[in-house]
Parts: structure tokens; sequence; C-alpha cells
């Protein structure tokens, strides 16, 4: 008995110094944040360096790096009349949903960044939008075509162009160009950008040329390497020209796998295409071919050189499409950021103003083309259709803006 | 269905079934003498293929520089011999980390630690290799024959011939050699045999090494057909591969290939009738119905109170 | 008297003496001592971590710190020190004389009472940890759902011993179903139209939605359940992976729910008190399924099933029941998890997901509650604490499990009775 009233009072004693020392605590609390904030503005990306697709935030991490490097070799980023030392948190989101949600919730409230850039994919730009939201943490996903990652979220934007402007581009652009009147689409099934493309594709095509118009519309599923049995339904079908919005790595296999089986005709992409890789990959079999995109890498000129050629300098390889979104995500949030006027050093109140900023952005000159965004966050831009020509460059054929 | 589009349909099911049947051997080989899944197999097959793009890459750099001139087909063979000789260590390799202390274990933990081999195998690929996919270089360029219609080029009859050659050349070896005699034994009874003299660890690892070395010339194959790679690749081919190796019926190499080439024909003939979209949906649901009509595989023996998880 | 007569036989020398030490000190004592910790953290934890010269609380016991920035290790080593070891051991040790009185008077009580108190403890403890940060909060629901997604496979794999892949396919049906529930009645949709009922009743409502979507996985399990009577082992291991890669490629052809794009928008209805009180739940009729006459019928299915047919086990019977009633329980956590992360998509649930359940229940331990908690806490939390070495991560924890499987095949505690009594008893 003694020795349990001994404990008990030991106890009590713990349970009021712990009692005490709250109160001091929360004192202190008050006056951290003010501490935290010294003249670093921290930028954090949840981007996939490891998963299904590793080479996508290898891309975002090379291109948020340049960007690190010029900002912080020019003394930092001038907000106010203040310089801020720039840092950029990379988090690895493994190219899985929950992932993404628990090192989106790491970076906004363990290391306390300012805004995100990421996750890339939309199975991730979607879930992660939900909590950047939820924290009033402006995010730009550069790469995301789901709707709904932008959706009711005033805190998320993204960098890219939507399904429901590419499709008709470059149905219009078959219709013009080839004088098609029946195409064909093939396209994964299990990947959402891919999809919701082709569908736009499909219903703009149909608009112009009536039902059935799209004659063949056949699809795969990811990491599918074998496109014999669809391109053999699409040949037989016949259509004038075969749509094919996937990812560059897989775009050579199609084309060449197509090329096997006796397919002569056009072959239309999208900005997926887009990467310097694709001709390393490809080699002759892609060339003649075109698909829409951003910008025409084949002389490109002013701010779009340079970056070209930067990014050629330091990693050995032109960027593809994820590195100019990267790119110009980040200088659209650098942008927004010195558009505030000045950081106060309260977290959400800087959030709040960088949201705010973002959303007033008219006519940024993007790498990627002049941006503006519309009240859901998504951008409006103008797309190029670029054609592959015999030098295997990416050389400008037309401009399309909505 | 015109004649023509069924045969032209046949063709591309051989050549994606040849990859299937000879992935499954490796599994099936090492599932009638070990009894386990060999999950790493898919990412040893991964890793068979990037051996053989190193080295054909850089063979073909040596000759190009003028060091060593090599004509192309040289250049083939020597990939091929070289990249079964290091996949057969590979194989080897992972047979006496992960799998021989684990020779009593119940048959799962060595299926978790198949599992968590082929990650190490992928990750280290991944940060030897980069994120970036690599084009396995041409040594022989596509030339495609139109025959009646039927659109083949001399790639696909290459992987055909090939993969049928290889499992004729397995099959003797296994049915009329003293290897493979020992083989079969310990297949039929894994506790007795080694009291006649033969060492189950040295036909462990022979197994793996054929097992491997076959992994290795599918991956060769694979490069030229297919000539995108990437770290990731062995894992969808590999337990596809796998459903090919169970439902052939355990331990049977003959029905591993059939089995391999009849997934290879599902695929491929279900995207062409059907939407392609309801590809996945309906070549499972075969092949679930197929296991419940025959709870055994195509050629598996009954179920037998030995053989339990 | 004392617990530790069951280790004494093989000393381990300092261990040991820890052990000893500490043997009269009672569960309830180190919960009490958790939640001690917890709140200390909570009242201090800021001012000490900077007087160590962090800038904030080191949230994961120190770990993202060591990995990224070595500066600031015996900062943190002296935070975890002074914040979470010290406190939890000087209050078990000095107060287990008087948590022993309590658990007297506990023990006496009927075992639902003191299992309540002791869990009550617990979830202040969990409740005031995850309060300090948002990141805590995510990881600690999911690691409770990984608990109960891995539980449920280990009645297959581990009691009834058959293979099954198929649990990435249950949790798909039981995310979708129960999403559907939520987003189709309670929310403003495009896909669905306006809400048709309010959410005031969220507390009432979504258990019961989670029920549903239970009885729909246990449904979905009938489909592998009914060919397991002829096909066992390894073909079984194939109907159930083609079952997940069937459910996959429904979902994603099935556009009303949004096919590949995936569902969006659930209400956050998985609060830390809902995913604990349903976990809790679901551990408690497990291990009571398990330890009742049907886990023992289990088990005589797995080890010789001709056997146990000649001893009167209905064995059909047996397999039924354990393959709904797994399913049942991974789709309540797949219910869960989608609306912790308020999304769902079609190829969350692919081979990746079973690979990492597989892990979870391997790793922890077969044909045992303690072991799938050990297996499921410990992996989501090595997943969690090692994310900043990025891809090294990728071997390190594959190294992990495989020296686990190598030196203990069946897992770190398999075959071990959950002993509530034992472990709620008075230690003096």
């Amino acid at each position: 008995m003694k020795k349990s009233l001994v404990g008990l009072m030991s106890l009590t004693v713990v349970f009021l110094l712990a009692m005490v020392l709250s109160g001091c605590g929360e004192k202190e609390q008050a006056d951290a944040p003010k501490k935290a904030v010294e003249n670093v503005i921290k930028i954090g990306f949840p981007i996939p360096l490891t998963g299904d697709i590793p080479d996508v935030g290898e891309s975002s991490k090379n291109a948020a790096e340049m960007i690190l490097k010029q900002v912080n070799e020019a003394g930092g980023l001038e907000v106010g009349g203040v310089k801020y030392k720039l840092q950029f948190i990379y988090d690895d989101n493994e190219s899985k949903a929950e992932s993404a949600v628990a090192a989106t919730t790491k970076l906004i409230t363990v290391d306390e960044v300012l805004a995100i850039i990421g996750p890339q994919a939309s199975k991730q730009a979607v879930p992660a939008g939900g909590v950047a939201d939820n924290y009033k943490t402006p995010m730009i996903s550069p790469w995301s075509t789901n709707p709904n990652a932008t959706l009711n979220r005033p805190y998320v934007f993204r960098g890219c162009f939507l399904d429901p402007f590419q499709g008709p581009v470059a149905a219009n652009f078959v219709t013009d160009e080839f004088g098609a009147t029946k195409a064909a689409v093939l396209y994964d099934i299990a990947s959402d950008y891919p999809k919701g493309l082709a569908e736009y594709f499909k219903k703009a095509f149909e608009e112009l040329h009536g039902p059935g118009s799209v004659v063949a519309f056949e699809t795969f599923t990811t990491k599918d390497v074998d496109f014999s049995a669809q391109l053999t339904n699409i040949i037989r079908a016949n259509p004038d020209v075969l749509f094919v919005p996937q990812y560059y790595n897989e775009v050579p296999l199609i084309v060449k796998q197509a090329g096997a089986l006796g397919w002569d005709k056009p072959i239309m992409g999208s900005d997926s295409w887009g990467s310097g890789d694709l001709m390393g990959l490809c080699g002759d079999d892609c060339k003649g071919h075109f698909f829409s995109t951003h910008y025409a890498a084949a002389g490109a000129t002013g701010a779009t050189k340079d970056f070209i050629e930067g990014y050629q300098a330091v990693y050995g390889k032109t960027p593809d499409d994820v590195a100019a979104l990267t790119w110009d995500s980040v200088n659209i949030m650098l942008q927004a950021i010195k558009d505030t006027g000045g950081l106060t050093g309260n977290l959400a109140n800087d959030r709040e103003a960088v949201k705010n900023a973002l959303g007033a952005v008219t006519n940024f000159d993007g790498i990627t083309g002049e941006m503006t965004f519309t009240p859901d966050g998504d951008p409006i831009k103008c797309a190029v259709v670029v054609k592959i020509d015999d030098e295997g460059q990416f050389s400008f054929y037309e401009s399309v803006c909505p | 269905m015109n004649l023509t589009f069924f045969f032209q349909n046949v063709v591309n099911a051989l050549q994606w079934g040849s990859f299937y049947a000879l992935i499954a051997l490796g599994y099936s080989m090492v599932y009638s003498i070990l009894m386990l899944f060999n999950f790493a197999h898919g990412d040893i097959f991964m890793v068979g293929t990037y051996i053989g793009f190193v080295l054909t890459t850089g063979l073909v750099a040596l000759s190009a520089a003028g060091i060593v001139v090599l004509p192309n087909w040289l250049i083939l063979v020597l990939t091929i011999v070289l990249a079964m000789l290091f996949t057969s260590c590979l194989g080897m390799l992972v047979e006496r980390i992960g799998y021989r202390p684990l020779r009593g274990a119940p048959r799962a933990s060595a299926a978790i630690t198949g599992l968590m081999i082929g990650i190490i195998l992928q990750t280290t690929v991944l940060s030897i290799m980069g994120a970036q996919r690599v084009l396995y270089p041409s040594l022989i360029p596509t030339t495609a024959y139109t025959v009646g219609g039927v659109s083949v080029t001399n790639i696909k009859i290459m992987i055909v011939f090939v993969s049928i050659a290889l499992m004729i050349a397995l099959h003797q070896f296994v049915q009329h050699s003293k290897w493979g005699m020992a083989m079969r034994a310990m297949a039929y009874d894994y506790a007795v045999v080694p009291l006649m003299g033969i060492s189950i660890n040295a036909i462990a690892a022979l197994t793996f090494a054929i097992g491997s070395a076959l992994a290795a010339v599918a991956g060769i194959m694979y490069g030229m057909a297919y000539p995108i790679l990437d770290p990731s690749m062995g894992i969808l081919f590999g337990w596809k591969s796998f459903v090919a190796a169970i439902l052939g019926g355990r331990g049977s190499i003959m029905g591993a290939c059939i089995a391999g080439f009849l997934i290879g024909f599902i695929e491929i003939f279900v995207a062409t009738i059907f939407p392609s979209t309801l590809r996945d949906l309906i070549a499972y649901s075969i092949i679930l119905f197929i296991l419940v009509f025959r709870p055994h595989g195509l050629f598996g023996e009954p179920y037998s109170a030995r053989l339990r998880l | 008297m004392h617990q530790t007569t069951s280790t004494a036989s093989h000393p381990r020398g300092s261990l040991e003496l820890v052990r000893r030490f500490f043997a009269n000190v009672p569960l309830l004592a180190w919960f009490c001592g958790a939640l001690v910790a917890v709140i200390l953290e909570r009242a201090v934890g800021l001012s000490m971590a900077q007087s160590l010269g962090m800038p904030r609380i080191p949230v994961l016991f120190g770990f993202l710190v060591f990995l990224k920035q070595p500066a600031l290790i015996p900062g943190a080593l002296g935070y975890v020190l002074l914040m979470n070891i010290l406190p939890i051991c000087i209050t078990a040790k000095i107060g287990a004389p008087v948590f022993n009185l309590v658990s007297r008077i506990l023990y006496k009580m009927p075992l639902v009472v003191t299992a309540l108190v002791h869990l009550a403890v617990l979830y202040a403890v969990f409740h005031f940890w995850a309060d300090v940060n948002a990141y805590r909060m995510i990881m600690l629901k999911m690691m409770l759902i990984s608990i109960l997604l891995t539980l449920s496979l280990n009645v297959i794999n581990g009691y009834m011993g058959e293979f099954s892949c198929s649990h990435p396919g249950f949790m798909a049906l039981g995310a979708y179903a129960a999403s559907l529930f939520t987003v189709g009645l309670f929310v403003n949709d495009q896909l669905f139209g306006p809400a048709m009922m309010t959410s005031d009743y969220a507390v009432v409502f979504f258990p019961l939605g989670l029920f549903f979507t239970g009885l729909v996985s246990a449904l979905g399990a009938l489909v592998i359940a009914i060919p397991s009577f002829k096909t066992r082992g390894d073909y079984l291991a194939i109907i159930s992976l083609a079952f997940t890669f069937i459910i996959k490629s429904v979902l994603e052809n099935l556009e009303f729910l949004g096919g590949p794009r995936g569902l969006s928008g659930q209400p956050d209805w998985s609060s830390l008190p809902m995913v604990f009180i349903i976990v809790v739940f679901g551990v408690w009729v497990i291990n009571n399924f398990v330890t009742s006459t049907m886990g023992k019928a289990l088990n005589a299915v797995r080890d010789d099933e001709i056997a146990a047919e000649a001893m009167t086990v209905d064995t059909r019977k047996t397999k039924i029941i354990a393959f709904m009633f797994a399913a049942f329980w991974a789709g309540v956590a797949g219910g869960l998890f989608a609306h912790v992360l308020r999304f769902v998509n079609p190829s969350t649930f692919g081979i990746q997901k079973l690979a990492e359940v597989l892990a979870m229940v391997y790793f922890g331990g077969l044909n045992s509650v303690y072991g799938s908690i050990v297996g499921a806490v410990s992996i989501s939390l090595l997943g969690e604490a090692l994310r900043p070495l990025e891809i090294l991560k990728w071997i390190i924890i594959p190294l992990l499990l495989i020296l686990v499987m190598i030196f203990r095949p069946r897992g770190l505690i398999s075959f071990k009775e959950f002993n509530i009594h034992n472990l709620l008893k008075p230690r003096g």
C-alpha cells in the first residue's frame, strides 16, 4: 500500500509538471512560426521517383533542379524587396494513390512548404489535390488531365491543357490535312489520360463525319507490349488515319508493329509523344507522323530554346513534356509568389496570398505557351501541331488556340 | 472472320505465346523439382533482357569503333551465349541466397522471398540503368513478307522457331540425359532421391540455371520483337507466365508450353473477336473456368496430400 | 507470478535484465505511460524540439530526421529519449503499483469492461499522438486499416492454409461499394446527382454502409469459395489471382463508376475514432472467429482435408464461411481505405497491393492475430519512415523480409493465440 502511495504521488507530480509546462509551451507555440521562416521559401514535390513511372519523377526533378540552381545562384527570389533562398523538397509517391496522400500531407504539415508542385499522374493528383485543398495550400499538378483534380478545389491548379480541347484539335487536323473520313483509335484503357483523350477525339471526329466514322476503337492495358491483335483489327477496318494518344515509350512499339503488319497511312499523336527520347527509341519509323503538343522543339526561339539547350547541356537529353510542364508550373508558382508583393511569414496567410495571385496570373509567358487560369484552375493555352520531319526533328506545322 | 484475317491472328498469337511458353517453362521446372513458386522469375527474365542489351550495345560499339569487327550474326550469337551464361549465374545465386535456406520452410514463405528478390532486382536495375527506357539495338533489320495477305516478319519466324527448338531440346535433355533423369526422379520423390547419391543442391542449381538461361533467350528475343525496355517489364509478364505454368498442370513441362501458347491465343483472339476493352475480363474468366472444370490444370496429376502449401 | 518464467530458460543478458526490471508492469501501465508521453509531447514537445536545435517536433520518432538531416541526429535522439522513451518507462515503472491495483480491480470485473478501459486509454494515446500533426493522423489511419486487411488475409492464408491472391479484389469491391453508398446517397455529385440524404447521421450511416459493403465483398468471395471445393493449392492461387484481374478489368469498364479515372468526392467520414472502433471491433470478431470451433475446423482443413472430413468437419461449409468472412473484413477495410483517401481507382488494387498485403501477413506471422498486427504495423511504419531514402527503401525492406523469412520462415510471431486474459492481468 505504501508503495502504491509513493507511486500515486509521483504520478501526480508528473501530471502537474506536464500541466505547468504546457502553459509555457502554448505561449512559445504562438510565436514559433515567425522564427521558422528565415528567408527561405520551401516548395514540395510529391513525385513518382520509384514505382511504375520513375522516368516521370526523374524528369520533374531534373526540371525543378535547373530552376533551383538558376534562382539560388542569382541570390534567390526577390519578393517584396526581400531576397528568399529557394528550397525544394522532393518526396517519393511511389506512383501509388495512398503514398501520394501521405507524402503530400507530410510536405504540407511536417515540412511546412509554401506550395506544392505535383503529383504528376492523375491517380495521385486527384487524391493529393484533395489534401492540398483541405490544408489550403496552393498546388499545381503539371501533368494531370483528370478534371476531378481541380474541380471545386480553389487551391489546386494544373499546367497542361485538358482533353476536351486537345481531342478536337487532333480531329480537326486529321480532317483538314489528310481529308480523313474514317479514323481508328488505339489507346490504353487502364490509364486515364489516353482514355479521356481517345473519347474526346472520337466524339469530335464523329461530330464532323457522322456516327460510325471512327471505324475501330481498340484498347489495351498498361504495360502491354504486343498490339498485333488490335492493329490487325484496325488494318482490317481500313481507316484513313490512326490516332494514338499514348506515351512516348509505347509509341515506338505501336508504330513499329503497325508497320510490320502493313500499315502505311499517317498516325496522329498527342502531347505525350513530345519527348526527345521518342526519336531515340523509335528511329526512322516515326518520321512523317504528326502530333499535337505545347511547343515545337525544332526552330524554337527565346525561352523555349534556352530551356531545351540548358536541359540538354545538364542532363544530356532533350526534355520531355513532363519536364517542360514542370518547368512552367514551377515558374508560374514563383511568379505568383512574387506577385503577392511580400510574404508575412505566417504560413496560412502566405498560402492564401499565393493562391489568389495564382488565380490572377494572366498571359504568363511560359515555354509551353501563354497561360491564363480559368476559375477552375485549368490553363487556357494554345496547342501546336508538329510534324516529325526527315531529320527526326519536331518541326512546327500549325498552331491552334482555343 | 475471313481466312486471311484468321491466319494473321494465328501468326500474331504464335509469337506472343512463345514468350509466355518460354517463361512458363522456367516456372514449371523449378516447380516440379522444388515445389515452390519462383516469383523472381519474371524479374530474372527482365535482368536477362538487360544483360542482353548491355552485351549487344557493347559489342556493337566495339565493332563500330573498329576494335573487334564482328558481323551482326556473330554479335547475336555471342550475346545469346553470354547472356545465357550470366543469367544462369544470377539464377543460381538467387537459388543459393533466397531459396536454399528455405528448403524446409512452408512453400509460401519461399514465394514471399521470391517476390522480394524480384523487387530487389528491379530496384537494382533501375538504379544502374536509370529511369529512362532504353532501346534494344536491332541487329537484324526487320523484313516483312506478305504471304497470301498474311503479314509475317523474319523476327516473328525466328522467335517461333527458336522457341520451339528450345522446347524440344529441353524435352530431350529431361527425357534422355542422366541429369534429366535425376531431375525427373527428384520431381517424383524429393525425399528419397538424395539417398540415391544425387545431390539435391546440384539438381536445384541446375534447374535454376536452365530456367534462367531460357529466360535470357526469351529476353533477347523479346528485345528484338518489342525493343523498349524498362525495369518493371518483368512483373506483369512474370505473373501471366506463372498463370500459364500452373494452368498447364503442376510441373508438367509440356503442359507449361501448351498453356503458354494457349494464353497467347486467348489474349490475341479475345482482343480480336470481342471489344478489346474486355480482353482481361474475358481472358481471365476463361482461365478461371478452365481451372474450375480441370482442378489440376491441363496436364497436372491429381492433388496429393504431400504437395500441400 | 512473474511473466519472466517462460523466458527465463534462455536469458539474453541485458535484454533479460530489462525484461525482469519491467516484469511487474501491467499493460495498463504501459498504456498510461504512453498517454503521459503523448500529453507531455503535446504540451512541451515543440519547445523541447527547438531547444534541441530542431525546427519542429520530429513526427516519426526521429526517423525522417535521421535520414534527411544528419546534423540533427543527436537532437532527435535526445528528443526521442526525453519525450518518448523516458516518460513511458518512468511512468510505467513508478506507477506500476498503482496500476497493478487498478488492474486488479478491473480484472475482477467482466472482461468487456476491462478491455474497454484499456482500449479507451489506447485510443487516447492515439488521439493525442496523431493530434500533433496531420501526417501522423493519416499514417495511423492507414496503419489501422492495414491491420484489418492483414488479419483478414491471415484467416485464409494462415488459418486455412490456402494461398489466396484475391485480397486486392475483395478490397476493391469494398472500396467501390462503400464509395457508391456514400457518394451516391450523401454527396452532391456530377455522376449520381444531388444528395438524397443529409449527412448529419454519418456516425450511424457509415458503419451501416460498411456492413453492406462487407456483404458485397462476401458475395464476391463466392466466385473463389465454390471452386475451392475441388481446386486447391496452387491452382486455387491462380483462380484467386484471376479474380483480382477480373475485378480490376470490370471496374475499368464500368463507366458509371468512373472507369479508370476512378471515383472521388467521398465524404470525410473515416475519422480516427471511426477507424479505430471499426478496426478494433473487426480484430475482436476475427479473434473470436479463429479461436472458436470454426477456427479449429479451418486448421483441420489446412492440415489434412480428408482427415477433417472424416472427423465430421463439413469442409465445404468451412471453406465458404472462411472465404466470405475474410472477404467481408477485407471489404470493410477497403471501404475505410476509400474514405481515408477520398478517392478510389481500379489500378490501386493490382499486383502491387497484393505484394504489400502478402508481405505484411508473412512478415508478421501465419496463424496468429498478434503476428498480423505486428506485420501490418511494422511494414507500414517502415514504409513511411524510410520514405526519404527513395529508391534505397526498395532494397532495404525486401532484404529485411528475406532475412525474416530465412530465420523465421513462418513469420515473426506465428501460431500464437491472442490471449486477452493473460494480456490484461495485473503483474504483481
